[in-house]
């Protein structure tokens, strides 16, 4: 009994000198954290140890201080998004109806949108949308009761004016423009009151695939954007021309409080899959709706559970395929005077002998006010998972971005534990607000400080809701060097086009992360395929033949990832070689061209391919934008496509709107994106937008004068509570104390009274 | 033996006594030099000229900041010192010539409003030489301590209070978190 009473006193004396200990050198801490000024943290404990990393633990500093965010200039402002809020419900309601085939390794996708005029006017109505980025419209068809109109392709300005003229004459007109591969608009002119106008686009979009898992992502709302400051390298554009070049994608965004009143929902969608791979497809899913799939065999019908939804995120259909996915596929399409080929080959996948070679890992996360929601705690979870993985070996840094930024460290750092718990630190903090300028982080990642012979890949967090998205393939063309740029689509609806250019550009994949769970799933495929075998220096010959190849220049390609050749020629023939080198081996794979089975939508995916290479090689600067704008136009119209320099356009001949009767234009809201925060973007400060940006602008175009900042932070409530504690187990001690003094007395008492 | 015990318990109390009491006298520190500073910046408006709060300072009051809307008011101090700023926001830069004037202060005294600042919000700045002036607040901005930087010149004066962020942790970082507000002319 004694000796466990002596050994439990000796166990509370070690508590409470620990105890005291811990307290002498807190006050010591705290003595030198509360000091106030701008110098080096010595050794804080607590969740300082990021911190003091940053202020003063290490070498790893940035050398002097620079003036990283504000010397862009511009508009370091939000001007909030592109557009302004809807707060009544609009008097012409759309519903949209898609149906996708998917046959092979293409889809073919009929989007039907309905307008209906609910108002005693007659309407004009104009409705911003997305589309997959690698999608070729190619259809219009304008239902009018039982009638149909067929649209025609047009150079953009001439569809324009036949359009316009056509609603001023009272005629119904439907006009499809493209705003960005990604975005485009439908004009509807002349509905009459209580009126419904269809208008039916058809596209083809290739299949997405990856190590045996196919997707179709069929994007449904275009996310508000940031009008980006002064993006372009001369810095002389003012606000309105910024505004001007973004004017196209600026659409009101639905208040959801009207979204509420509008009775059955605004701007619903219903979509219908019809799957036909080619082969058994298994693990079908949609990861952000509810579906119901029905058939047998090779093919599959997939709707939505719920019938219609509103379009305001993603969808997404995703399958694999039985046991081998097949490694290759050959098409061809004769058009015109010459032969189209379309060729997919997958190399073999490696595995890595042996660890990975040291790499430096740059990460540039987006913590603009498009983020607010849930897009900023799954880019943090990315961001978290992804500095997890990181060896000792590794270098790193981490880059911050709204309408400011903030690089971690000076230049990228050993990944020691400490510069880890740093950057975690910085990543937990991370809060989303302010613009979305990504410029001057994509300058600053791909910056390259310490050139060595180590991998170095920039990985991106965003949802790029951006508008300047040139800026960004120009700079990346420009400065890439022998940085791999990597794009981690965040949140429900990102955009997709500026991922995969800028992905692209910079010789590396895009993945899309979407939102909650997901994320660190995402990122973890993402992560392993980097750590595999690349293959590159891809080159692709065809002997007895002469083949004009889309891509020109062959991408690099990652574990899994097939590559697609798209080529035309006068006569198909001769045998196609590929060959590349992975992990320092060869690898050559050969195909007979005489084994292509026929196809109609193999030319029309090379035109769309094509016009892409013409958009990069005019941003590379390689052609001049009149150069550019000519090729478009014409591959535009030779395969009846729709691209920035020509529209479809659809004209009833017929004369509908009576003399006299008014025309009333109206824009159809958007839906916000979901999990985007509305409050957070548009609350309250929509009307104070002149304000700012008339102080931007001003600041934008001044001189700037860096001064530098105290330490602001006298820290007594963290010495309040640790003193409160020691005085606690001060007292607790001295309870403790009396206690074992009243028990020896009494034991002693005890014994004296047993002598 | 008995007596390490007993050492241990009374450097535990008298530390931790020690701690609490240092602690306190921030903030208390803050609060009563605010109430001097209040009398000397009043006197001083009354004379015209800046007016020692106690004897041995070695700062002045030169302005009032307020926040009507937060019912914030401060007395700004001279000088950017650490010494100065634990009894009110100072004047890192107040150059009426070019109409920019930044000021600092503790997040966890002082400045502990500014957190709850808003684009919007109007700010009164009222210089001991009884010259007023009123800004609204444009934009909140975060910036590392080595990269905040100011206009050098601006049709308008510009008004920046600077503090520590995030606000709520009680440790020192390398953050700084900035209102920046424009004069706008209330006469109209």
């Amino acid at each position: 009994m004694r000796r466990i009473t002596l050994s439990l006193d000796r166990d509370a004396l070690v508590v409470m000198l620990i105890l005291g200990i811990t307290a002498l050198l807190a006050i010591a801490s705290s003595t030198l954290s509360a000091r106030p000024g701008h110098g080096t943290v010595a050794g804080a404990a607590l969740d300082a140890a990021g911190d003091a990393v940053r202020m003063g633990g290490t070498t790893e500093q940035r050398p002097s201080p620079r003036l990283a965010t504000t010397s862009e200039g511009g508009l370091i402002l939000r001007p909030v998004s592109s557009g302004a809020v809807a707060t009544d419900v609009p008097a012409t309601r759309l519903g949209t109806d898609i149906v996708a085939n998917v046959s092979g390794q293409t889809a073919r996708v009929t989007v039907t949108q309905a307008f209906r005029n609910t108002s005693e006017q007659w309407m004009e109505a104009t409705y911003l949308y997305p589309l997959p980025d690698d999608g070729a419209v190619d259809t219009l068809k304008m239902v009018v009761g039982d009638r149909i109109f067929d649209g025609k392709i047009k150079p953009r300005e001439e569809a324009r004016e036949i359009y316009e003229e056509a609603k001023a004459n009272g005629q119904k007109a439907g006009l499809v423009e493209q705003h960005r591969p990604n975005v485009f608009r439908n004009s509807i002119a002349n509905v009459g009151p209580g009126e419904t106008v269809l208008v039916q686009i058809e596209f083809q979009a290739p299949i997405a695939q990856v190590a045996g898992d196919y997707s179709l992502r069929m994007p449904l709302v275009v996310g508000p954007r940031y009008i980006a400051g002064s993006a372009n390298a001369n810095g002389t554009l003012s606000r309105a021309s910024l505004l001007a070049g973004s004017a196209d994608l600026i659409a009101p965004t639905a208040d959801p409080n009207m979204v509420a009143r509008a009775g059955g929902g605004l701007n619903p969608v219903s979509i219908t899959v019809n799957l036909d791979p080619g082969f058994a497809p298994e693990a079908i899913s949609s990861p952000y709706h509810a579906v119901s799939v029905r058939g047998s065999g090779s093919t599959r019908t997939v709707t939505l559970a719920d019938g219609a939804v509103p379009a305001n995120r993603d969808f997404e259909l995703r399958w694999s395929a039985s046991g081998d996915a097949p490694m290759l596929g050959l098409f061809k399409q004769r058009h015109g005077e010459l032969e189209y080929v379309m060729a997919t080959i997958t190399p073999p996948a490696l595995e890595r002998v042996g660890e990975a070679p040291p790499r430096e890992m740059i990460f540039v996360i987006d913590n603009s006010g498009s983020m607010a929601g849930e897009s900023m705690p799954a880019a943090r979870r990315s961001l978290l998972y992804a500095l997890e993985t990181l060896r000792p070996q590794d270098r790193f840094n981490v880059i911050r971005f709204d309408d400011t930024m903030t690089e971690l460290f000076a230049s990228a750092v050993q990944a020691s534990d400490s510069n880890i718990a740093a950057a975690k630190t910085f990543t937990h903090n991370l809060m989303a607000n302010g613009g979305t300028e990504m410029l001057p982080a994509l300058r600053a990642a791909l910056r390259d400080r310490a050139p060595d012979e180590r991998v170095r890949q920039v990985i991106f967090l965003t949802d790029g809701a951006l508008s300047n998205e040139a800026d960004m393939m120009e700079e990346i063309n420009r400065n890439r060097k022998d940085s791999r740029v990597f794009m981690v689509g965040i949140g429900s609806a990102p955009n997709t086009y500026l991922m995969r250019r800028m992905a692209e550009a910079g010789r590396g994949t895009f993945t899309h992360v979407g939102m909650g769970e997901e994320a660190e799933d995402q990122m973890q495929r993402l992560l392993d395929r980097l750590s595999l075998p690349v293959a590159t220096g891809l080159t692709a010959n065809v002997e007895g033949g002469n083949i004009d190849f889309a891509p020109r220049d062959l991408p690099d390609l990652y574990a899994g990832e097939p590559l697609v050749l798209l080529g035309r020629t006068r006569h198909l023939e001769g045998t196609l070689t590929v060959s590349g080198m992975i992990e320092g081996v060869r690898w050559t794979r050969s195909i007979d061209l005489k084994d292509a089975s026929d196809s109609d939508v193999v030319a029309k995916l090379w035109a769309s391919r094509r016009i892409a290479e013409v958009e990069a090689e005019r941003w590379s600067g390689e052609t001049s934008h009149e150069r550019a704008d000519t090729s478009i136009e014409e591959l535009g119209m030779a395969f009846h496509l729709v691209t920035s320099r020509t529209s479809l356009v659809a004209v009833d001949d017929t004369p509908s709107r009576p003399d006299g009767a008014s025309l009333t234009r109206e824009e159809l809201p958007l839906l916000l994106p979901a999990g985007w925060d509305f409050d957070h973007l548009f609350g309250g400060r929509v009307a104070n937008a002149a304000d700012w940006q008339r102080l931007a602008d001003a600041m934008g175009e001044e001189e700037r004068q860096r001064l530098e900042l105290p330490n602001t932070s006298t820290g007594y409530l963290l010495t309040l509570a640790l003193g409160l504690l020691l005085f606690l187990a001060g007292s607790l001690g001295g309870l403790w104390w009396r206690e074992r003094l009243a028990d020896g007395l009494a034991s002693r008492s005890l014994r004296q009274a047993a002598v | 033996m008995r007596a390490l015990p007993f050492l241990v318990v009374a450097a535990l109390l008298v530390s931790g006594a020690a701690l609490v009491a240092k602690a306190l006298y921030i903030p208390v520190k803050a609060e009563v030099a605010q109430v001097l500073l209040e009398r000397a910046f009043e006197r001083g408006v009354a004379s015209g000229a800046p007016v020692k709060p106690w004897s041995w300072a070695d700062t002045a009051p030169v302005a009032r900041v307020s926040v009507p809307r937060l019912g914030a008011s401060e007395i700004v101090l001279s000088g950017g010192s650490g010494e100065a700023m634990a009894f009110g926001p100072t004047a890192l830069l107040d150059d009426a010539a070019r109409g920019i004037t930044v000021l600092a202060a503790h997040r966890d005294t002082h400045f502990e409003f500014v957190a709850d600042v808003e684009a919007g919000d109007l700010v009164r700045f009222e210089r001991i030489d009884g010259g007023a002036v009123t800004y609204r607040i444009t934009h909140l901005e975060t910036v590392r301590w080595d990269e905040f930087a100011y206009p050098t010149h601006a049709d308008n004066g510009i008004l920046a209070l600077t503090t520590c962020w995030p606000f709520g942790t009680h440790t020192p970082g390398p953050l700084r978190r900035v209102a920046w507000a424009e004069e706008v002319d209330l006469r109209v």
